[in-house]
């Protein structure tokens, strides 16, 4: 049985209380932290031993930001699921959020403010005081803003949405610096461009895979990693067993076989960075069939001219049969959806062929109708221009610090020095740097690189707010709230941000003692922006049913309509030949980098359960290898375990081989995630990093990395290093043990039957009852019922407090 | 000749198979395989609702990894008509389980709402049931297990952590299916109602590929699915009588 | 001097056999104190280590869940079988041969029952809670499974030991008072109790013929079940190639096989280490021989019978398990099974052969190490092989379990090197009676002494 001290029993115990309650409470239990023996025969009103409470809050372990519903016992966290009310997650999560338990209670967390006691790169620290810390700090932060050198400073962070986001952006607007990044390497900036460019519209659409009945996705792993992967999931099962006699076709173009390439009804491999080239060979055959009769179809005929079967044959080396099998079967299976990611949109023509994907949904009429791709309103809070970096933006950071304009880098909840390639230079490019400053949870390969460690609170123990994106169709607003009482000497980074604004002197432009005050005084324009409803009567009210729902929406979708693209954008339509670098007789040999099912993009590491996670396609744990067609393998007298060196023109790893079924010949994949050199014990010394050998190719209209664009040469190195895998003999001998049906079956339409039946009506199992449950109007009860649901579902009496 | 009697009579309830004729409630799960994307959601789930030990590298690679449930791979062909069938594997709650006849000191047996129940303080390690169970769902805890401070404070609380030299297996989240019974008794109603509880894995699954219910209602959601002309049980030749539904994949494509 | 056993006389007998109870040389104690080293050397300290590490000491893992400690149970409890099985058979059957070497046989059976019940102990994940196993009355009116083959295996080896114990108890009787009428001192006082007051009159003869034969009459059928019942762990699950209704008497005759040749490996030591030259002679090796040649053609006929059937199941799981077993991983020990106990006793059609002691001794411990084989390759080959394939795995064995496999051996051996010292490992009055009566007249008598 776990080992736990009585102090921090009892100081977690602190933590208790209910939806909002809990949040002041906890506000409450900071500034003034219960140590005092809490005597058992008068528990704290809100704490019951031995009795489960629950708190809604957001994921935040991937951008998808599903709500998620914590389970608590006596002040700790204990299971983390999904928020049956939140539209996104409806209720489920996927493994890796489920491991967000894992951040909160790492054993490698940063317990307290660190100073560099050793050099620059590796892991020697001195403790320091918060006190020390943000004095110095914000001292220098004060004097480079009255200097006039406030644009020197620099602040790196992940993905960041909503009111933080806005938070930083005001602090640096104040700092006078323009140099606010958010780096994330599954960043979909591609994605943003080529609807920017098609649709007028750099937001993210919504793909209703659940309502589809044909989707063809060109690349995308989307039920394994891509956007969202839950929602995905849920869209995914439904379509295809929730309408009888209908089910969804999912077709899957892409050099090796993902999850989602697995689950499809249909694979296909492309010749890598062909795949845009595709998507044009199958509207062009749309066109030629008639199946779009739009004014601008002289437009469209001439450009996708060159498109003809056999030239688009030539290419991707899918035959022209399928082609127009694909063409087919997708213009006469309506709703569909056509959707684009991952190695396609991550090459030298990305966007191009991006591009070339919205094409499809418009050429069979899939925009703005359910079961294709629908509009999102503009995010109901946060910035409104994205910060997100691209490789080039990141390289310009690196030559900013090189060049000394930048004095002082923040960065927080962001790892690049692993997830660049080393060919960018950025890591070299912090020596330049005379002050990092390291916002975050963990001593990763970026921190290790910084001069001052200000230790953040993991997501389970800070106030936030988020907005999905993708969403939903509507609108949607998520707050999430701490669930435990921190358990170090570390602060949440809006809290961090607040405090340094506070000793600069900006009290008036940051008047908001903490995140938690901020967030409500920004909430308050929500509530009056939204729907009125007299039921709520006032901004209290509002903000206790929000907290304690989790989620917030308006539900209203934009209207369909009628889409036309502007005739310039047709008239540019158009993939081109991928490049790579590395030529192809020196290099014989695309490499395919994928985000692992459980350690993303090398984020899940650190987590235990991730690291044992058996991969989802081939059963390994704890290590990287490279997948080669068996053919490949054969040709090169390799076998599962034999190390080889895998030479790209910009560096070279060694992994072990492993024979996959399900690649093309010519591509080899890799997945990323393994390779840290620091992050804890869990992560450390396992697998490599293939991100190490990529080249710094950017995809010309975004500047984005296109990390499918590096050519490899294999060198066997003789040695042989034992996979560890939990699966066995992966063929089934005639032993009938997954079952095979005909199409014909009837459907097993039960629709998360568990949850319907346990809410009779509780909100956010369906998508509608969802949004309803998410809009403002009837939150309170939506949030009582949200977690009703929950307590349901699991039979734990909850206790509620009514504020 | 009472004695006898007694004894005969005895007799005649011990032979019964399962001990139970008739369930209290009949807890079955199907598995919708057209559904199930192989995306080990429910893996993590059950890993995280009870306590299963994180190994670490060598014991797995020794073959002693511990997850209850695990997604099973086959492929099928060559490439590229290449295809990959993903199924979820753990307990299947036979109703004529192998393990159970095998347990010298039945510490595992079948409960009165139809579980394969695993009693680890009652269990001497003898991993005889671990053989006879053919879903090969049964993982032995081949040495005490540690989590690193202060992971172990996400423990679940209603599970125990199991020790050295016990055997331990998918329960179907039997303290959940506790926790609604007790709150269905407390509300002066006489049955758990369909819904009122999920296994961990069947609460987390992103594509709904999971149902769990009692079988003994007919109304209930896992009753319809089994209706379903596409269940079937896994290795039904060997007449284990699984609790397990699963439902066939959808091959599209096939005549 | 080399006598022929003809030659012997009724005091000589006497002699000899007290001789080897308490004339103990330095070479006796030297084997003992290696013996008892190695025994807690290389059982008792990785045992320990065990239980304080758990069951990972040893190589297995999922799904292969059972290894060599099964295995070697299986071996010891085997080897048990001629032991006290023979004696009861020659005992009825009136063979002569049966006098010499019956005594050592059984303490054969009890020593590899008293081993076997220890690898039950090393085997079980918590040998702290095994009486849980034993149907004792309590409280909480917990009882074990009697559906289960283990509990029938408990049932069945208990009934088993007390039954040989008694047995060769029973039968050294005579001997203990011959004994005790010819020691001194704490030796004196030992025989005194262990001979229940043995005065040899009639009556006493008569009744100890009486309940010697009944005991061995019951024995028989109970040693043939011991066996049956372990078979059945394995028989009664549906573990292909496990799964077979030809176990129970597969498993027979396997232990008397590798019980024969243990007994030849014993006879010989016996007789080199202990002189019993002129007691243990030729015919006993002839006549273990041929009975060695019988039982591996039976053995040999079982394990075709079991390939076969596996093969004409013409069953995905079944021809896989057979496919593992004669060419996977394990192949080369199933082929050394082969050569060990199917080929090379052939060698015993020939008398030559048969009377030749080292060769003898060489081809039962052959015997006996394809006869573990046999036993490791059960447990090992079904259980990496069963329904699933993508559970499918491997198992080797630890260091740990290699070394409690060697102890066991070396305790073994400690047993009998204590046994050889308490009882006349030869049956006096027994071997008296395939002498010739003595001639009247003290000659002889004085002649001996
Ligand atoms: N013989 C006998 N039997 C009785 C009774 C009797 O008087 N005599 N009384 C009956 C009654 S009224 C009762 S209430 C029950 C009580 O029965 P139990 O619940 O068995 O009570 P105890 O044996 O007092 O304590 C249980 C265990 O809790 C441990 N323990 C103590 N403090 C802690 C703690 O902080 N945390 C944890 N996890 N464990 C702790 C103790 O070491 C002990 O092993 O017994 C009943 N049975
Ligand atoms: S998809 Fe992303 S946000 Fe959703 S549960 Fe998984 S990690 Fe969390
Ligand atoms: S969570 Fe659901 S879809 Fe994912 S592997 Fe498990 S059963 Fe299949
Ligand atoms: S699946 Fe295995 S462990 Fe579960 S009840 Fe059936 S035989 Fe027993
Ligand atoms: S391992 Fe435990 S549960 Fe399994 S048969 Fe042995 S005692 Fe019973
Ligand atoms: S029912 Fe519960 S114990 Fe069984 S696999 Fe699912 S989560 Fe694990």
């Amino acid at each position: 049985m776990p080992n736990v001290d009585r102090r921090n029993f009892l100081k977690l115990v602190g933590a208790g209380g209910v939806g909002a309650g809990a949040g002041f409470m906890l506000s409450e239990s900071r500034k003034h932290p219960v140590e005092h023996l809490v005597p058992y025969p008068v528990p704290p009103e809100e704490f019951s031993p031995g009795i489960a409470t629950w708190y809604n809050s957001v994921c935040s372990m991937c951008s998808a930001g599903c709500g998620i519903s914590v389970r608590t016992r006596e002040g700790r966290a204990k299971k983390i699921e999904g928020n049956p009310a939140h539209p996104v997650s409806q209720g489920r999560l996927c493994a890796l959020g489920q491991s967000g338990l894992q951040a909160l209670y790492n054993p490698d967390r940063i317990t307290g403010p660190l100073v560099r006691a050793g050099r620059r790169g590796e892991i020697e620290f001195d403790p320091t005081t918060w006190e020390e810390s943000f004095a110095e700090l914000a001292n220098q932060l004060e004097l480079m803003r009255t200097a006039g050198r406030g644009g020197g400073v620099a602040l790196l962070t992940g993905g960041v949405r909503g009111h933080l986001a806005s938070l930083l952006e005001l602090f640096m607007g104040w700092l006078g610096s323009d140099q606010l990044l958010h780096y994330d390497f599954n960043h979909p900036a591609t994605l943003y461009a080529a609807n920017e460019r098609f649709f007028g519209e750099s937001n993210l659409p919504y793909y209703d895979i659940e309502n589809s009945r044909y989707v063809l996705s060109f690349g995308a792993d989307f039920i394994g990693h891509w956007l969202s992967p839950v929602h995905h999931g849920l869209g995914f099962g439904r379509s295809r067993q929730a309408r009888d006699g209908d089910r969804g076709r999912f077709v899957q173009i892409e050099p090796r076989m993902s999850l989602t390439g697995a689950a499809a009804d249909e694979w296909i491999a492309a010749n890598p960075g062909t795949e845009g080239v595709l998507a044009l060979g199958i509207a062009r055959r749309i066109v030629d069939q008639g199946g779009y009769q739009g004014t601008d179809l002289d437009a469209w005929q001439a450009a996708l001219d060159g498109y003809a079967p056999d030239a688009v044959a030539e290419q991707t080396g899918v035959l022209p049969d399928t082609v127009a099998r694909l063409a087919d079967s997708f213009a006469e299976t309506q709703p569909g959806l056509a959707i684009g990611g991952g190695a396609p949109a991550n090459h030298s023509n990305g966007v191009d062929a991006l591009v070339a994907v919205n094409a499809l949904n418009h050429l069979v009429g899939n925009i703005g109708v359910e079961g294709g791709v629908i509009f999102n309103p503009p995010p109901a809070f946060g910035p409104e221009a994205s910060r997100h970096a691209s490789l080039a933006r990141m390289l310009e950071l690196a030559e900013d610090a090189r060049a000394g304009r930048i004095e002082l880098l923040i960065v927080s909840n962001t790892n690049p020095v692993f997830n660049l390639p080393e060919a960018s230079g950025f890591a070299e490019a912090l020596a330049d740097i005379p002050q990092i400053v390291s916002l975050s949870s963990f001593l990763d390969e970026t921190t290790a690189h910084a001069d001052l460690v200000l230790p953040s609170n993991t997501y389970l123990e800070s106030w936030g707010d988020d907005t999905p994106s993708p969403g939903v169709g509507f609108r949607v607003g998520a707050v999430s709230q701490p669930v435990v009482e921190p358990l170090y000497d570390t602060r949440a980074t809006g809290d961090i941000v607040l405090e340094l604004a506070h000793r600069m002197g900006l009290d008036l432009a940051f008047p908001w003692p903490n995140m938690e005050e901020y967030l409500k005084y920004s909430w308050r324009e929500v509530w009056s922006n939204g729907t009125p409803d007299p039921s709520i009567p006032d901004f209290d009210t509002f903000w206790t049913s929000v907290v304690r729902a989790g989620v917030w929406g308006d539900e209203t979708r934009a209207p369909g309509g009628e889409f036309v693209p502007d005739a310039g954008v047709v008239e540019g339509i158009g993939v081109g030949a991928p490049e790579f670098a590395g030529a192809e007789g020196e290099f014989p040999y695309a490499l395919h980098p994928y985000l692992s099912n459980g350690l993303h993009d090398g984020r899940g590491a650190n987590l235990p359960w991730m690291q044992e996670l058996p991969d989802a396609l081939t059963g390994v744990v704890y290590g990287t290898w490279i997948e080669l067609n068996p053919e490949t393998a054969d040709e090169l007298g390799l076998s599962d375990g034999d190390v080889v060196a895998i030479e790209s023109p910009a560096g070279a790893i060694e992994a072990p081989v492993l024979v996959y079924p399900a690649i093309m010949p010519g591509v080899v994949a890799m997945p990323i995630g393994q390779g840290h050199e620091e992050y804890g014990r869990y992560a450390e010394e396992h697998g490599v990093n293939p991100i190490n050998v990529l080249a710094a190719e950017t995809e010309p209209a975004t500047g984005a990395l296109a990390w499918a664009a590096t050519r490899v040469r294999l060198v066997p190195t003789g040695g042989r290093a034992d996979l560890v895998r939990v699966s066995g003999e992966a063929r089934e001998l005639g032993r009938e043990i997954v079952q095979i049906a005909d199409a014909g079956t009837p459907a097993a339409a039960v629709n998360a039957p568990a949850v319907a039946a346990a809410g009779a009506g509780a909100p956010g199992v369906r998508l509608a009852s969802g949004a309803r449950a998410a809009a403002g109007i009837d939150a309170p009860t939506a949030g009582a019922e949200a977690a009703t649901a929950n307590t349901r579902l699991n039979s734990i009496p909850i206790t509620v407090v009514n504020t | 000749m009472s004695l006898i009697d007694d004894f005969l009579a005895r007799w005649h309830e011990y032979r019964r198979p399962g001990y139970y004729e008739e369930f209290d409630y009949h807890w079955t799960m199907t598995v919708d395989l057209d559904r199930c994307t192989g995306c080990e959601a429910c893996v993590t789930a059950c890993q995280a609702e009870n306590n299963t030990p994180i190994v670490g590298e060598d014991a797995i690679a020794r073959g002693r990894h511990m997850q209850w449930m695990r997604i099973e791979r086959y492929w099928e062909g060559e490439y590229p008509d290449v295809k990959l069938r993903a199924i979820p594997m753990f307990c299947q709650h036979c109703d004529a389980a192998p393990c159970e006849t095998v347990c010298p000191v039945s510490a595992t047996y079948h409960n009165q709402d139809g579980l394969n129940a695993q009693i680890y303080n009652r269990c001497i390690g003898t991993r005889s049931c671990a053989v006879y169970c053919p879903y090969e769902v049964r993982y032995f805890n081949y040495n005490n297990h540690h989590w690193d401070e202060p992971l172990d404070q996400q423990l679940n609380p209603d599970v125990s952590v199991r020790e050295k030299g016990v055997m331990e297996k998918c329960t179907f989240c039997i303290q959940r299916i506790r926790q609604a019974k007790d709150a269905a008794k407390d509300d002066g109603r006489r049955r758990v109602q369909d819904g009122e509880v999920q296994p961990a894995c069947v609460q987390t699954c992103p594509t709904e590929a999971l149902v769990f219910g009692d079988r003994k209602d007919p109304d209930s959601a896992v009753s319809q699915m089994l209706g379903n002309e596409r269940a079937y049980t896994v290795l039904e030749e060997l007449n284990t009588d699984p609790s397990v539904v699963y439902l066939k994949k959808v091959d599209a494509d096939a005549a | 001097m080399q006598r022929r056993h003809e030659d012997i006389k009724f005091a000589d007998v006497n002699n000899d056999i007290v001789r080897s109870l308490v004339e103990t040389g330095p070479r006796y104690y030297v084997t003992l104190a290696i013996a008892v080293l190695i025994t807690l050397a290389c059982f008792f300290f990785p045992w320990f280590y065990q239980l304080y590490y758990g069951i990972g000491a040893a190589g297995m893992n999922h799904p292969t869940v059972w290894g060599t400690y099964l295995a070697s149970f299986i071996f010891w409890i085997g080897l048990s079988h001629s032991g006290t099985l023979l004696s009861c058979v020659l005992h009825i059957t009136n063979s002569e041969w049966r006098k010499a070497m019956y005594r050592s046989a059984e303490a054969m059976t009890l020593f590899s029952l008293m081993v076997a019940a220890m690898m039950v102990m090393v085997h079980v994940g918590r040998p702290w809670f095994i009486h849980w196993a034993l149907p004792y009355p309590n409280q909480m009116e917990l009882w074990p499974n009697f559906r289960s083959p283990l509990m029938f295996d408990v049932m069945a080896i208990t009934t088993y030991l007390t039954g040989s114990s008694i047995f060769i108890y029973m039968g050294s009787i005579p001997d203990f008072a011959a004994v005790r009428d010819r020691t001194t001192g704490w030796r004196h006082h030992m025989y005194v109790l262990l001979s229940l007051g043995w005065r040899g009159t009639d009556t006493e003869w008569h009744r100890l013929g009486w309940a010697y034969t009944f005991l061995a009459v019951l024995i028989i059928p109970l040693a043939v079940s011991v066996h049956s019942i372990v078979s059945w762990d394995f028989a009664m699950s549906i573990v292909p190639s496990l799964h077979q209704t030809i176990f129970a008497p597969y498993f027979v005759v396997g232990a008397i096989y590798s019980g024969t040749a243990g007994i030849v490996t014993v006879m010989f030591v016996l007789r080199k280490y202990m002189n019993f030259e002129h007691y243990i002679t030729k015919v006993h090796f002839d006549n273990l021989g041929k009975l060695l040649l019988a039982l591996s053609l039976i053995w040999t006929y079982i394990n075709v019978v079991e390939v076969f059937t596996g093969w004409y199941s013409n069953d995905s799981a079944e021809l896989e398990s057979l496919r593992y077993k004669l060419f996977g991983f394990y192949a080369p020990l199933y082929w050394e099974m082969i050569l060990f106990c199917a080929v090379a006793p052939l060698l015993l059609i020939s008398k030559r052969f048969r009377t030749s002691f080292v060769p003898m001794l060489i081809l039962s411990i052959a015997i006996n190490i394809g006869m573990y084989t046999e036993r490791f390759l059960i447990v090992g080959t079904s259980l990496s092989r069963q329904y699933l394939p993508d559970s499918w795995g491997v198992y080797v064995p630890s260091l740990v379990e290699i070394s409690i496999l060697v102890g066991s051996i070396a305790m073994f051996c400690t047993l009998f090197l204590i046994f050889v010292k308490i009882f006349p490992s030869v049956s006096i009055y027994e071997v008296k009676e395939t002498l010739p009566a003595p001639d009247e007249g003290k000659t002889q008598w004085q002649a001996t002494h």
